[in-house]
């Protein structure tokens, strides 16, 4: 069982980058899609996806099980405007916790090997 | 104000933009992702103005044109894109158990037309395509000698040292072993065991190691198990070992054949079969196989061998044949002065199946054709059923549903029925098999082979797919079409529309290809039909036969054995309703008899050629009474009378012989030398077929019976099977240790041997009716359309006085000038079947002008009938009523 459950994530690693920054998003809570941009950009990442990748990201992981629609809910900001919001699922947290993992270690390795300085958070 | 203008103008740019994704993905995501440049170009617009939100617009499109195009290709949507399939499978099974009728005669018809085409495939598949179950079957050929400069034989026999310098070459031919049949060798577990007769070939030891066949269990004949002086060394078949009781502690046991003792030293494994072992005869199966009981270079007075060689590996069939070729010159030069007598190779597998190939051929050819018209009348069908859902699609399309949905819809309905056929089918075919394998003759090569398996059950499934999709690309082709303003103007003018003009071209396809089968079974029914009353030198009616086996243990002495034949034979034919009782060595259409060569010393048709005034013969040993039992022709002298004389040996021979060498017909009297004994002819008969029913084999001599398995004939007014207790106990009266075997009549084996050509025929003719009932259920639905179309202008017509009969001609002539096309059109493929099924024809030419008249009057017949039920309903026409209805 576990081993299974380790190869279903597997199967998902490494994520694209588009993928990783809106299960980080939607890790913190419900977002519709420009939400999750404005995320992206607060983040300050050097390229924030095109409204058409992410949706199209967005497709695949519903697809995939990592997150699903939720109700359609009032924007917060926008008074009556109902928005397609998006949660994460109990796959998608684990996965993005596999990444960000698959991430440090490789962090961690890059460091040792010289690539990028020690010590420095 | 002017914000939400600009705001608006996005909008539309957005959703303009979403243009470029596939319909599915816009459906899911089209509204938030517009909404998400929405807020973007909120955004943008509050922080930079319109230069931002141009900059935003242009963006857009460079990511739709990127994004986009790349949904629409991603491969694991493409499927799902391509429509809702399983709610598109829903529908079709929704409409299709809506029309329950429709739906199961369609079925039953594919089930039924794929079932026999699933039949016929496997046997052609098992028998013609499947590589025979050896080591590089392709490499295994067998050699015959062509006789043909001193005698009339093109397939003759080698002799032993032929064999051997076939072995020793050191071309292509790897090796080479020699045969001989042994039928009718009688078989017995232990000494005094109930014993039974078995067929056995006799072989050189390296049979088996050259076929690459080791034995299942103990070993094969070792290279010095051959000729006199040695224990005699038995291999038993999977199949005999079986009928023994499956015993594994077999090997190394003493067994009897012909009361002598051999020892087994080997069981073959169950899937090794080998048919051919004699020239003349059909390929017969064995039990059992024993070594040569002579060396291959001393002489032997049984005949000559049938010669298998393997080549190496790879060798081609040409180089096989000029390394056999050398050989045969090299024994030419020694063996017969340099007088052309030549060997040649022929594949094995090409000589076992090499009876059977033609039929199969034919039947292959009639089954791909009978399924081309089950696709023709599926697709007629479908037409018909398109054609009724015209205004549906119209509306539909009106209503903006795409083409695709609706051309696949069409195909999907078409090869789901397809599929379902094929599927019934295979399953049918199971049992199709079992039954063609259970009618099939007991020596139609590689018979056991013939079942269905699942590679073949899928092609069959794929078969009947591929079919109903082709037959439903016509109906989607033509729904794909259709138009609401095409249907208003076509019910506007009530004329033909696009579908029947299609459905008629179908029906004349269909008509023509029901001309070629139903002529090529004509013609192979009135072959099979010559067969039927052809004159097999006999008369079977009334003819009961048994096998009583007399073990050497039993009767040791030959005054015991001729005792025990005399006794039996006037026991029998003292039993209530017999007229007559005799014996013989062999029986019509059975057996093979012995096979030798006779001579006829100073007879006028002499040549003075030894070699040629040699006539191989078909020798059998009969009782007193034999001729007069079986009902054949005395054409000269007389028969065997009852008693027999010291001293005198006396002989029948058939015409054939006495043409040949008593062309001035005077034959008795004469001296015939055979095996080193002379017999004097006392009459001539005609021969009773030995083989074939419709042809002489080779010349016959009938001799007094020599001891031996002998088959006993009676001729009765009663019901010849209800003779066989009496026989039995008259048989155990003398003896209660024999048993009386193979109770048949004369009937049976005459049934028997006409069995390829009643399958055969029976199958073709299946195919036959099977295509005219198509095409009739065609035309039936063609012209019963074309009555409730028409019926207004009909309506119209007997309104303006036209009588009904008029309306009815009017009708027909649709029907019949269809037919008349497919009739026209099919005539030349009559030729063309007519090469294939050439060689399965007997005495009747395959352009036979009476066959072909009945089939295409027949044709002709059927299909009017299909056309004037249906057309019949114009007769009730009230064109008043009609008329105001409307």
């Amino acid at each position: 069982m576990g081993a299974d459950r380790n190869r279903g994530i597997d199967k998902h690693l490494p994520l694209r980058r588009v993928e990783f920054h809106i299960l980080l998003s939607l890790a913190a809570g419900e977002r519709h899609g420009y939400g999750i941009i404005q995320d992206i950009e607060a983040r300050g990442d050097t390229s924030v996806p095109d409204v058409g990748t992410m949706y199209r990201a967005l497709a695949r992981m519903v697809e995939d099980g990592l997150i699903e629609a939720a109700a359609r809910r009032p924007a917060p900001d926008r008074g009556d405007e109902r928005r397609n919001c998006y949660r994460i699922t109990s796959a998608g947290m684990r996965i993005a916790r596999a990444e960000a993992r698959r991430l440090e270690l490789l962090m961690r390795a890059a460091r040792l090997g010289g690539l990028l300085p020690k010590g420095v958070k | 104000m002017m914000r939400n203008r600009m705001l608006n103008l996005s909008e539309r740019w957005f959703r303009l933009l979403q243009r470029l994704y596939p319909p599915d993905f816009r459906d899911e995501m089209g509204n938030a992702a517009v909404e998400a440049y929405i807020d973007r170009a909120r955004d943008a617009l509050k922080t930079g103005g319109r230069i931002r939100l141009i900059a935003l617009w242009v963006r857009a499109f460079v990511d739709s044109l990127r994004n986009g195009p790349a949904e629409r290709v991603r491969p694991a949507a493409w499927w799902r894109r391509a429509g809702n399939w399983g709610r598109d499978i829903e529908l079709v099974r929704r409409r299709l158990v809506r029309s329950p009728i429709f739906a199961a005669t369609t079925i039953g018809t594919l089930t039924i037309g794929l079932g026999m085409f699933a039949v016929v495939y496997t046997a052609v598949q098992k028998v013609l395509i499947d590589p025979m179950p050896y080591k590089e079957p392709g490499d295994l050929y067998y050699v015959w000698r062509d006789y043909g400069p001193i005698r009339d034989v093109k397939r003759g026999t080698l002799d032993g040292t032929d064999i051997l310098e076939l072995q020793k070459t050191n071309t292509v031919i790897q090796d080479a072993a020699g045969m001989q049949p042994f039928l009718g060798g009688v078989f017995s577990l232990w000494e005094g065991a109930e014993p039974i007769e078995i067929a056995v070939t006799r072989t050189s030891p390296n049979l088996f190691d050259l076929l690459g066949v080791a034995p299942a269990l103990g070993r094969s004949f070792a290279p010095d198990e051959i000729g006199r002086a040695r224990e005699q060394v038995i291999v038993l078949t999977h199949h005999l070992w079986n009928r023994l009781g499956a015993d594994p502690g077999i090997v190394g046991r003493d067994v009897r054949l012909q009361g002598r003792p051999f020892t087994v030293i080997g069981v073959l494994p169950p899937d090794f079969t080998f048919v051919r072992n004699d020239v003349a005869a059909p390929p017969q199966r064995v039990a059992a196989y024993i070594p040569l009981a002579v060396n291959l270079a001393e002489p032997n007075w049984r005949g000559g061998y049938s010669g298998l060689i393997r080549a190496r590996r790879g060798a081609s069939p040409g180089a096989v044949a000029a390394a056999v070729d050398l050989v045969g010159r090299a024994i030419d030069a020694r063996d017969f002065n340099s007088r052309g007598l030549k060997l040649y190779s022929v594949g094995l597998k090409a000589d076992v199946i090499s009876r059977i190939r033609p039929a199969l051929i034919v039947l292959g050819a009639a089954g791909l054709v009978l399924v081309f018209m089950l696709m023709l009348n599926l697709a007629s069908v479908l037409i018909a059923r398109a054609a009724q859902r015209e205004h549906e699609v119209a509306v539909s399309r009106a209503l903006g549903a795409n083409t695709i949905a609706i051309v696949r819809s069409t195909l999907l309905e078409g090869g789901l029925l397809g599929l379902a056929g094929g599927a019934l089918a295979a399953l049918a075919a199971i049992w199709g098999t079992r039954a063609l394998v259970a009618l099939a003759p007991l020596d139609l090569p590689r018979r056991e082979a013939i079942a269905i398996d699942w590679r073949i059950a899928a092609a069959v499934m794929a078969v009947g797919g591929l079919l109903g999709v082709v037959a439903a690309a016509a109906p989607a082709a033509w729904g794909a079409r259709a138009s609401l303003s095409s249907l208003l103007a076509g019910s506007a003018v009530r004329g033909g529309g696009g579908q029947s003009r299609w459905r008629r071209g179908l029906i004349v396809a269909q008509v023509a290809l029901s001309l070629v089968l139903l002529s090529s079974g004509a013609l192979v029914m009135r072959s099979f039909e010559r067969l039927l009353r052809a004159d097999p030198g006999f008369q079977s009616d009334g003819v009961f036969t048994v096998r009583v086996l007399m073990p050497y243990e039993l009767f040791p002495q030959m005054s015991d054995r001729i005792a025990f034949q005399d006794r039996l034979q006037g026991a029998l034919a003292a039993i209530p309703g017999v007229t007559g009782a005799s014996a013989a060595s062999a029986l019509p259409l059975t057996a093979p008899a012995i096979q030798s060569t006779i001579t006829i010393p100073g007879a006028p048709g002499n040549t003075g050629d030894p070699e040629r005034d040699q006539l191989p013969t078909d020798i059998i040993a009969v009782r007193a009474n034999y001729v007069e039992v079986m009902g054949m022709r005395l054409i000269a002298g007389r028969t065997f009378t009852e008693f027999r004389q010291n001293g005198v040996t006396e002989a029948m021979i058939d015409t054939a012989i006495a043409r040949r060498f008593f062309p001035d017909g005077n034959a008795i009297g004469a001296t015939i030398r055979w095996a080193e004994r002379s017999y004097t002819i006392i009459g001539v008969v005609q021969q009773a077929r030995l083989y074939e029913i419709h042809a002489d084999g080779r010349p016959q001599m009938l001799v007094r019976a020599e001891p031996g398995p002998l088959f006993y004939v009676m001729r009765t007014t009663r019901e010849p099977h209800s003779l066989l207790p009496e026989v039995q106990s008259a048989v155990h009266h003398i003896n209660p240790r024999l048993s009386v075997g193979d109770p048949r009549s004369m009937d049976d084996i005459v049934q028997a041997s006409l069995s390829p050509q009643a399958i055969g025929g029976t199958l073709i003719s299946a195919f036959a009716v099977g295509a005219l009932l198509l095409s009739s259920m065609g035309l039936f639905g063609v012209v019963s359309g074309s009555v409730t179309r028409r019926r207004h202008e009909l309506a119209v017509r007997l309104a303006l006085g036209a009588d009904h009969r008029h309306v009815l001609r009017l009708v027909l002539k649709e029907g019949a000038l269809l037919v008349m096309a497919g009739l026209l059109i099919g005539a030349p493929g009559i030729y063309i079947a007519n090469r294939l099924i050439r060689g399965l024809l007997v005495s009747v030419s395959p352009s036979d002008p009476l066959s072909l008249l009945v089939a295409a009057l027949g044709l002709l017949l059927v299909t009017m009938a299909a056309c004037y039920v249906p057309a019949r309903r114009a007769l009730r026409i009230d064109p008043a009523q009609l008329l105001r209805h409307e």
